[in-house]
């Protein structure tokens, strides 16, 4: 027990001032590893385009192929079957992008660098945060993206540019809530390969929620598992301002998941960290 | 018949000329040393001779056969071993070597029976069945050799064949070279070491930046350049100060590294007392001193200027390019 | 010193292939777990469409009761596109490493190299192929009968080589697994820019006249016959025709490709 406590202090701040003045050191911290984290992804076209193209060619056949589902009785009053899947896309995108950070971090501890971190007498959750700061900053440009996309195609935002903002928001945030998972994955196993292993799961939970489909015609059993997934409250917060008007109880909802998201990639990312420096 | 006759060989990359109009001829039966710093264009020379990369001027004949318009024709008479191990780490070494037999057209009975001597060839009978991913580098460069031999080719490509090897290694694979030689196996082997060249080789070409330098058996070329050196070796910070000395008195050479001094001697031994007497006069120690006769690397510098292990440039000797 | 003996070159060309392919399986049977991501996205893609999509079949125009038997085809042939794109990864990274230097320098004839990776493909996509048809009937599709099931596995194995050819080119022509994404999207675009999510008639306009000119459409609808109906050798001509023209030009341009390695 007194080795937990030791290593919890090593969670927080080591450095000899305390206050502000710790806090804007870190940020300073926080920053410079972000803007590098931020760096890599857009320096690499080819790993990025996985996280934007696939969404928006499965968007472009989901639409094409499955658009007839409007019709269906129980639909949602939408404007087009693209402007429902809009939400779905940007989930997708944000979920790779996730999932791409971790295999960032996890590539980063096998090559050392994370070492080179460790050692410095930087408090530990910055790591974490500054490659979080990549992964939001590709959750920022893929709901860009996709809102473009939308325009492009006829798709109207129903709540204008307010519901625009709430969706980036939304889509920011829930990006570096999945970042946060795929640190904790890729600090627990240290391997690149099993962090990229887990890329089919990403696209199991999204079929496992409404991100494509209205829950309620979806068909059983994912249908139960759609109904209580965390992520359907998320692209349901996401969706609303797209296809109608802005919904306090809807983007509540969604913020209390992608907080529980959060919570819970704090937790693992913590618990991780701790066997990473127990196990050296 | 030459086994392998090349006229004004040459292969660009975009703006870069990897290989600029190399000519050689090589005698069936012979070893062959390409040798060359990294970069000098030994790889694509071979790729070229190999079939694996087409020409973009001049043209080759292996074994009687045009590199470009009997490629086919070549192939079946060559054996490959390239610098890269062409190896599949999943495969055991005896898959290997009866996937090559396969290759080069045996029947099966064949094949496997060629498996059998050429794993005992080069003693690897033991790991035959192991996976290749377990083999040490060594062990790699000697399957590949085996898998280069399985159809008896009359010419042999081996580029650069014991880079990263350990000494013992590097002499195994050596003795297995002069066998095959024996044989009559053509041996075209490309290396960066002095040592592998001088050793092996019948003839040696000398390239730098795609272009020959310089042809010859070792000893013609290290005749042809002549001078012994005396090798000065002395205390950190003396250097310069006996560089200045040695310029007096004799002729220096371009140094290897910071700790040397060498300097030209014409006439050998002879030249060492006044060498010797000028730096005692100035006071500074000598920790060691050696004749060196000259090796393919004074070769290598009186032909381009520096070094072909150490890329330090000509100081004060000026480069004859020949 | 003479050459040795060697057999009749179409004796010694068919044992290249026999060899290569069973090098093929070394990745399957010597690396353990890799089977699994070539089985389970087309499963999971299976189960996934099934449970979000399903309700299409309420739609005027679908002919099917069940939604499993409209999709099991489509799951099984992006099993055979995901498995050969895999073949064209799996050259690429065989480039990168050299090891197709020792195929090129042998005086093995390009085509036989090309035909080892493509047979070898088309043979290992019916793995992922049984397993989803395998969930498929345990969900309730109908059974397709001896001659739909036999209609199928043949689209399957002929598209996974189609796949492969794709694959094979772009890994010949940039000789790095980089193209990885282009080799899979590649192929999941052609596959289900088709009658995959539904039938021609809705279809959205833009993706109905795509699916209108896309060949792959025919070996879906040949695919799917025994599923939700009838085979006839009138559905089933005209995807055949479709896989034999995509593997002649998709395979003209591997083997050309292939014989360009030396450029």
């Amino acid at each position: 027990m007194p080795e937990e406590s030791d290593t919890d202090r090593d969670l927080l701040p080591r450095s000899e001032v305390a206050g502000w003045e710790a806090i804007r050191v870190n940020a300073r911290v926080v920053w410079a590893l972000g803007m590098r984290s931020i760096r890599q992804t857009f320096r690499r076209p080819q790993l990025m385009a996985p996280i934007v193209v696939f969404p928006t060619l499965l968007l472009a056949i989901q639409t094409g192929g499955a658009g007839g589902a409007v019709n269906l009785p129980g639909f949602p009053p939408v404007q087009s079957f693209l402007q429902f899947m809009l939400a779905g896309a940007m989930m997708q995108s944000l979920m790779l992008a996730g999932n791409s950070g971790g295999i960032a971090l996890a590539v980063d501890i096998e090559m050392g660098f994370t070492d080179r971190l460790f050692s410095a007498p930087i408090p530990r959750y910055t790591i974490v945060l500054g490659r979080l700061a990549g992964t939001a900053a590709l959750g920022l440009f893929s709901s860009l993206w996709f809102l473009a996309i939308g325009l492009i195609f006829g798709a109207q935002i129903e709540s204008g540019v307010a519901g625009a903002l709430i969706a980036i928001a939304l889509v920011t945030a829930t990006a570096m809530a999945v970042g946060g998972i795929g640190a904790a994955i890729a600090l627990r196993t240290g391997s690149a390969s099993v962090v990229q292993g887990l890329f089919p799961l990403v696209l199991v939970v999204l079929f496992l929620s409404s991100a494509f489909f209205p829950n309620e015609l979806m068909i059983q059993p994912a249908k139960a598992i759609a109904e209580y997934n965390p992520l359907s409250f998320v692209v349901e917060g996401i969706r609303g301002p797209i296809v109608s008007g802005i919904d306090a109880t809807e983007l509540a909802e969604a913020v209390l998941a992608i907080a529980g998201i959060v919570v819970l990639g704090l937790v693992l990312s913590a618990r991780a960290l701790r066997h990473r420096l127990r196990v050296g | 018949m030459p086994a392998i006759v090349v006229e004004g060989l040459e292969r660009s990359f975009g703006e870069v000329l990897a290989v600029q109009g190399v000519d050689l001829s090589v005698e069936e039966g012979e070893i062959y040393g390409f040798l060359g710093p990294n970069g000098a264009g030994k790889t694509t020379t071979v790729r070229m001779l190999t079939t694996l990369l087409l020409p973009t001027g001049g043209h080759a004949t292996v074994a009687g056969h045009d590199v470009v318009k009997q490629a086919r024709a070549v192939r079946a008479t060559i054996g490959v071993a390239l610098q890269e191990a062409a190896l599949d780490p999943l495969m055991t070494g005896r898959e290997l070597i009866r996937l090559q037999a396969t290759l080069q057209g045996l029947p099966s009975a064949a094949g496997k029976q060629r498996a059998d001597d050429l794993l005992e060839r080069v003693d690897l009978v033991a790991a035959a069945d192991r996976r290749v991913g377990t083999y040490s580098g060594g062990m790699q460069r000697r399957l590949d050799l085996a898998a280069a031999l399985v159809h008896e080719p009359r010419v042999l490509f081996l580029d650069e064949p014991t880079t990263g090897l350990d000494p013992v290694s590097r002499k195994t694979i050596w003795e297995e070279v002069r066998t095959l030689n024996d044989e009559g196996t053509t041996v075209f082997l490309t290396t960066q070491y002095l040592e592998e060249a001088d050793q092996l080789a019948d003839n040696v070409a000398i390239i730098d930046s795609g272009r020959i330098v310089a042809e010859g058996t070792p000893d013609s070329l290290k005749t042809e350049i002549g001078n012994p050196h005396i090798q000065l070796q002395l205390a950190a910070g003396s250097i310069a100060a006996a560089e200045e000395v040695c310029a007096r008195v004799g002729k220096l050479l371009p140094p290897v590294d910071g700790r040397t001094v060498l300097v030209e001697a014409a006439n050998g031994a002879a030249d060492i007392p006044k060498v010797v007497r000028a730096l005692d006069d100035a006071g500074i120690a000598v920790e060691s001193l050696e004749l060196v006769r000259p090796t393919l690397d004074d070769v290598f510098v009186a032909k381009t200027g520096h070094h072909l292990e150490k890329r330090v440039p000509a100081t004060s000797s000026a480069p004859a390019n020949a | 010193m003479e050459a040795i003996v060697t057999q009749p070159q179409w004796r010694a060309n068919l044992a290249t292939i026999a060899a290569l392919m069973a090098r093929a399986k070394n990745e399957l049977l010597r690396v353990p777990g890799a089977a699994i991501p070539g089985v389970l996205a087309p499963t999971i893609f299976f189960l996934g469409l099934n449970g979000v999509f399903g309700a299409l079949t309420q739609l005027n125009g679908f002919t099917t009761g069940t939604y499993e038997s409209f999709i099991v085809p489509v799951s099984m042939l992006q099993g055979a596109g995901f498995t050969g794109a895999a073949a064209g990864v799996n050259l690429a990274r065989d480039i990168e490493g050299g090891w197709v230097d020792r195929l090129l320098v042998s005086p093995a004839p390009r085509w036989v190299l090309l035909a080892g990776t493509v047979l070898s493909a088309s043979a290992r996509a019916l793995i992922p192929a049984t397993s989803v048809f395998i969930i498929a009937l345990a969900l309730g599709a109908g059974w397709p009968g001896i001659d739909g099931l036999l209609v199928t596995y043949v689209m399957v194995a002929a598209m996974a080589a189609v796949a492969a050819c794709w694959g094979s080119s772009l890994a010949l022509r940039f000789k790095s697994q980089s193209a990885a994404p282009l080799m899979q999207a590649g192929m999941m675009g052609l596959i289900l820019t088709t009658t995959a999510y539904a039938p021609l008639a809705l279809l959205q306009p833009w993706m109905r006249s795509v699916a209108e000119v896309n060949p792959v459409t025919q070996v879906m609808d040949a695919a799917r016959q025994g599923f939700i109906g009838d085979v006839t050798w009138a559905e089933t001509w005209p995807g055949l025709l479709a896989l034999a023209g995509l593997l002649v030009v998709l395979g003209a341009w591997a083997l050309r490709e292939m014989r360009r390695t030396a450029v």
